[in-house]
């Protein structure tokens, strides 16, 4: 079941820079949501654009969901100014969602705008008591908001090494767990820039690990009429034309892919 | 706010545009399908087509470019899988139908009319831009469309729907040619021809380069379109173009619109057929409109 409602904002914070966290009271898709998932939002009620914004759910629960997004265009810096108690018009929950972690070791990896559905994961592993590994990344300490734990399994990195280890989640990857030295049904999550997620692909293909990507298309509705958010998979078409084998849609077949399953990231 | 297409009665003028609201099933959760005078399916072909590659869609001022490629399940899936969820509306269903050869066309319909399902109608689409052979070769030439037009007639009592590019010079000809062919109505605009480049790569926006703008961008484009075609043919005219309120709606009839059809702004809000048919109501009522008809074609020049 997909729900539309007006989302009442309860909070809408910078929490670290240019990255905003909003929380929504918003009933029916916090109660029907898994993490993985996402919403497709109008920025405001004004918007003159013609496509909505499609975030991710970076937690659910209590009648609230949340979302974490960076501030970058004309819609994410309406979305930062939201006002408390303000209404927004929220399509969801849309999408696939997170699955396999339970019989595994999970390596969860988010970076930049793609923390949203890792942080998600991540408390969801905390409360099922699942032992993993978080890795987040960034280009410097002030785009952080989480402390760095090697001690907890949580690890950061960043491209100045202001803060965590210095250089991108692949190189914590390679550092701690050396090719062939991961823990017995190791399977990475991960969401985060093209090139990151193109990197991360690469080293669980190279380690033979099991890996689950969630990717960001551009999209227009959601749920799988416009057929514009298209994902590349390695369909065997043998020539001939199918419809959603090679070109799958990020709203239904999707968000998350198997990186074994498409052509690439980028 | 009803009207009548050949012996058809639609509860609105309102209609969704082919591939914007799918086969009206998938927004079931969150709008009342059967609010809308009418749905035009997502293009159907003889055969599945899996669509051009991404990036397929990009936003501009006002509007999108997409160029999707008429991505389809084909038909024979489409008799056995879309029909029976399209016979479930209870509103009016139109089919629209793509194709390349005069061949493809006429066996999609024929295996669609031996379905014996609901819908009311056909639109065959003869403008795609966005794929080499999407009809569009139909779309521009008039001895084409009128051939197309009369062997489609052949095969359908339904209603018959030519819809119509404006990336044609003389957009009112081929409107005749598809008259003279024996179509019991023309739909236009189908989307414009356009072009988006990133800066950052120097790409363009979409794969195939060029694509089809549509939105509240090509809303003058439209209007002009139809007031034109509305000059040139005595069979009724569906209005599309970047309608989002029901004054868009207004504007179209005057020009000489019938019906008209909502495409893009679905996206936003795809509960719009419901509010539009509101303030529609609302519009008839405070400006004392008693039928549709009373709109149709009634823009008044400027004397001088």
């Amino acid at each position: 079941m997909i729900y539309r409602e007006m989302g009442k904002v309860i909070s809408n914070e910078e929490i670290a820079e240019g990255i905003y966290k909003t929380v929504f009271i918003s009933p029916n898709i916090s109660s029907s949501s898994i993490p993985g998932q996402f919403v497709n939002i109008l920025p405001s009620l004004n918007w003159r654009n013609v496509m909505r914004r499609p975030m991710s759910i970076a937690g659910q629960g209590n009648d609230e969901i949340s979302i974490i997004y960076k501030s970058v265009g004309e819609g994410t810096r309406i979305m930062a100014n939201w006002a408390i108690d303000e209404k927004v018009d929220l399509i969801g929950p849309l999408g696939n969602y997170w699955e396999g972690y339970e019989s595994s070791f999970p390596i969860i990896v988010g970076g930049g705008v793609g923390i949203a559905p890792i942080l998600n994961l991540h408390d969801v592993l905390l409360e099922k008591q699942i032992d993993h590994c978080l890795i987040m990344g960034a280009r410097h300490s002030g785009e952080h908001f989480f402390p760095h734990e090697p001690q907890n399994k949580v690890f950061l990195s960043t491209d100045d090494g202001s803060l965590g280890i210095k250089g991108n989640v692949v190189d914590i990857l390679k550092s701690i767990y050396p090719i062939g030295k991961h823990p017995q049904n190791t399977k990475i999550f991960s969401c985060g820039p093209p090139m990151m997620m193109e990197e991360v692909r690469n080293y669980s293909h190279d380690n033979k690990l099991d890996c689950d990507l969630a990717l960001e298309t551009i999209m227009a509705c959601g749920f799988g009429i416009c057929q514009g958010c298209t994902v590349e998979r390695k369909a065997e078409t043998n020539g001939v034309h199918s419809y959603r084998n090679r070109f799958a849609l990020a709203c239904l077949d999707g968000p998350i892919f198997n990186a074994e399953e498409i052509i690439s990231c980028v | 706010m009803r009207v009548k297409l050949k012996d058809i009665e639609f509860s609105s003028p309102l209609l969704t545009a082919s591939g914007t609201y799918g086969y009206g099933h998938e927004v079931r959760d969150i709008a009342d399908v059967n609010q809308w005078g009418g749905i035009i399916t997502k293009s159907v072909t003889r055969h599945p087509r899996e669509g051009n590659p991404s990036p397929r869609i990009a936003e501009t001022r006002s509007g999108m470019i997409n160029s999707i490629g008429l991505a389809n399940l084909g038909v024979e899936k489409y008799c056995n899988e879309i029909i029976p969820l399209l016979n479930e509306l209870q509103t009016k269903v139109i089919i629209n139908i793509a194709g390349s050869a005069m061949k493809d066309y006429l066996e999609t319909m024929e295996m669609l009319e031996s379905k014996n399902g609901k819908h009311v109608g056909y639109e065959i689409n003869i403008s795609c831009p966005n794929v080499k052979e999407g009809g569009i070769e139909f779309g521009v030439n008039c001895e084409m469309t009128e051939q197309l037009t009369i062997e489609m007639r052949k095969r359908t009592d339904k209603l018959l729907i030519m819809k119509l590019s404006p990336n044609v010079t003389r957009i009112e000809d081929i409107a005749q040619a598809a008259e003279s062919g024996g179509a019991d109505a023309v739909s236009a605009i189908n989307t414009v021809v356009g072009m988006a480049i990133d800066l950052k790569t120097r790409r363009p926006k979409l794969n195939t380069t060029f694509g089809g703008l549509s939105g509240p961008a090509i809303k003058p484009i439209a209007i002009a379109n139809v007031h034109k075609v509305f000059k040139a043919v005595n069979i009724p005219i569906i209005g599309i173009g970047g309608i989002a309120t029901a004054k868009d709606v207004v504007e179209f009839l005057l020009a000489g619109a019938t019906m008209v059809q909502i495409g893009t702004m679905n996206y936003q809000n795809p509960n719009l057929g419901v509010q539009l048919k509101g303030e529609l109501s609302e519009y008839y009522s405070q400006n004392k409109i008693e039928k549709t008809e009373d709109l149709i074609g009634k823009v008044e020049y400027h004397s001088n």
